[in-house]
């Protein structure tokens, strides 16, 4: 069919093989309609007329559209041939005006050059459709058959402009930008290969502006994804406190690594490991190491920390459960606060 | 999100390799100088997990490679002095900005949001490795980075903790 030949090689939503088949269906149809009505009594033509009507707007189209259809109209003896194929030539339409109707209104979609004649009584129609219909809502006086079956319908233009306007970066377009918007856009699209941002409502829409946002949504969408790693920061909205947490987060990440490499450094005077031992420890839980069983005086040899070492096993119990310092100021790598920190961690850590 | 388990065995193998070639020279270090051996090998390790993939790793195998020599010394000198200078302007163009625009906008939540938000990326830059010569949207990205090195780096320290322990 010329119509899905002219959008099949565009790369939209809807693939062409799903077109074929949807169309290949609609066939289908038609032909069951058509034996149907058949087989229906004679002087039904009324009533048939409207039961082809509400077939899918390309079987109508294209009856529209057959070069027999110019004599069908002037024809007005329908043959009684059950043949399928000879009643699409022989078929009489009583009512010219209503099909005519509609196939103007299809023929917005359904390419400009077809039924000039037609569009010229509603020319003023097709702008309107143009602009609010946007294939997302369809005609609404049509039935609910045509209105699944018009995306697929529609025009190679009106699919590029659809496309093209759906590839863009949508930011927010209100309903009274976008109808003024899509025919410029439209128009663009066609004549420069350059990406169209909507703008949103108020505001300006040149080239700074619109990298600045850009810039800022690639920023914004960043920012999220930190938001997830770190714990406890999905429910915040509003950079300044995200930052906030993330610069905590790092940092008690850091005094941690200084605390441990320092322990570690305290534990073996020779440093030379064991890796297997190593690594049957990792395959071990490692998360759920349980920190505060651990006996750490026991561990640190003569140390310049021998103040702080007794103050070790009641600063875990009492300081477990407080939140970490957010000490941007001190520098110190002071024991206390790992520890607290480290404890944290654990904690949320295993709820995490 | 955890660190995958690969990482982390890469980090480990990595850091033992760089510490035994380490211990082997030194064995009557003071604490705080073993420990900042034991660092330094597990950052560079980790670094070269990432082989160099993102600007905080190479910012780390740059530091870690001049504190050894002495003669960057100088070089690193005149980066200070260059950083203080460069820090100094800024202030000082921010201050003129802000007796231009504060008869305007004295009391707007937005533009205080945003001195915050501007305050608290800096303070971002200057935690991050590497972190001073990035715009925004990179920096953001280094953090994501960077948070999940540090993560690794303390999972594969506490298992090393323990095991150690373990002997004991």
């Amino acid at each position: 069919m010329e119509l899905n030949a002219g959008t099949g090689g565009n790369g939209s939503h809807k693939t062409a093989s799903e077109r074929d088949e949807v169309a290949a269906l609609e066939s289908l149809q038609f032909t069951d309609e058509i034996r149907r009505l058949m087989s229906a009594p004679g002087g039904d033509n009324a009533s048939s007329f409207t039961a082809l009507l509400e077939l899918p707007a390309p079987q109508a189209v294209q009856l529209i559209h057959s070069p027999e259809s110019a004599k069908l109209i002037a024809a007005p003896a329908p043959a009684p041939a059950p043949n399928v194929d000879d009643f699409r030539g022989s078929f009489q339409f009583p009512f010219n005006c209503g099909l005519i109707d509609r196939a103007a209104r299809f023929s917005v979609f359904a390419g400009d050059g077809n039924i000039n004649g037609n569009n010229k009584s509603n020319s003023p129609e097709p702008t309107s459709y143009n602009s609010s219909a946007s294939l997302q809502k369809p005609v609404k006086s049509e039935p609910a058959e045509t209105e699944s079956s018009q995306p697929l319908v529609s025009d190679p233009t009106v699919e590029n402009r659809s496309i093209k306007r759906k590839d863009r970066e949508k930011v927010k377009g209100s309903s009274k930008k976008s109808k003024t918007s899509v025919k410029e856009s439209s128009d663009d699209a066609e004549k420069l290969p350059y990406v169209h941002v909507r703008a949103r409502r108020g505001q300006a829409t040149d080239s700074h502006s619109l990298a600045e946002r850009a810039r800022r949504e690639k920023i914004n969408a960043r920012m999220k994804l930190l938001q997830d790693l770190v714990p406890g920061c999905s429910k915040i909205s509003g950079t300044a406190i995200v930052l906030d947490e993330i610069i905590n987060h790092v940092q008690s990440l850091q005094r941690q690594v200084e605390f441990l490499s320092m322990r570690l450094a305290a534990v073996n005077p020779r440093i030379d490991f064991n890796l297997d031992s190593v690594f049957t420890a990792e395959s071990g839980s490692l998360m759920d190491s349980n920190f505060s069983g651990m006996v750490i005086p026991m561990m640190w040899p003569e140390v310049q920390l021998n103040g702080n070492r007794q103050q070790y096993p009641q600063q875990l119990h009492l300081d477990a459960f407080q939140q970490p310092v957010s000490g941007r100021e001190e520098v110190c790598n002071s024991y206390i606060t790992p520890e607290n920190s480290l404890l944290n961690y654990d904690s949320s850590g295993n709820s995490a | 999100m955890r660190p995958c388990d690969s990482l982390k065995r890469e980090f480990l193998k990595k850091w033992m390799m760089g510490l035994q070639s380490c211990s082997s020279s030194n064995k009557d270090m003071s604490i705080l100088e073993r420990k900042e051996a034991i660092k330094l090998s597990a950052d560079v390790a980790m670094a070269c997990a990432r082989n160099g993939a993102t600007c905080w790793s190479r910012a780390l195998i740059a530091a870690g490679a001049h504190s050894k020599h002495g003669a960057p010394r100088e070089y690193s000198n005149k980066r200070i002095r260059s950083k203080k200078i460069l820090k100094r302007s800024c202030r000082i163009r921010i201050r003129r900005r802000k007796r231009s625009k504060c008869s305007a906008q004295v009391g707007r939540a937005s533009s205080i949001s945003k001195g915050l938000v501007r305050q608290r990326t800096r303070i971002l830059k200057s935690l991050i490795p590497g972190g001073e010569s990035m715009d925004e949207a990179s920096l953001v990205e280094e953090t994501l980075d960077y948070i999940t090195y540090l993560r690794a780096q303390v999972d594969g320290m506490r298992s090393l903790v323990d095991a150690s322990e373990l002997d004991r």
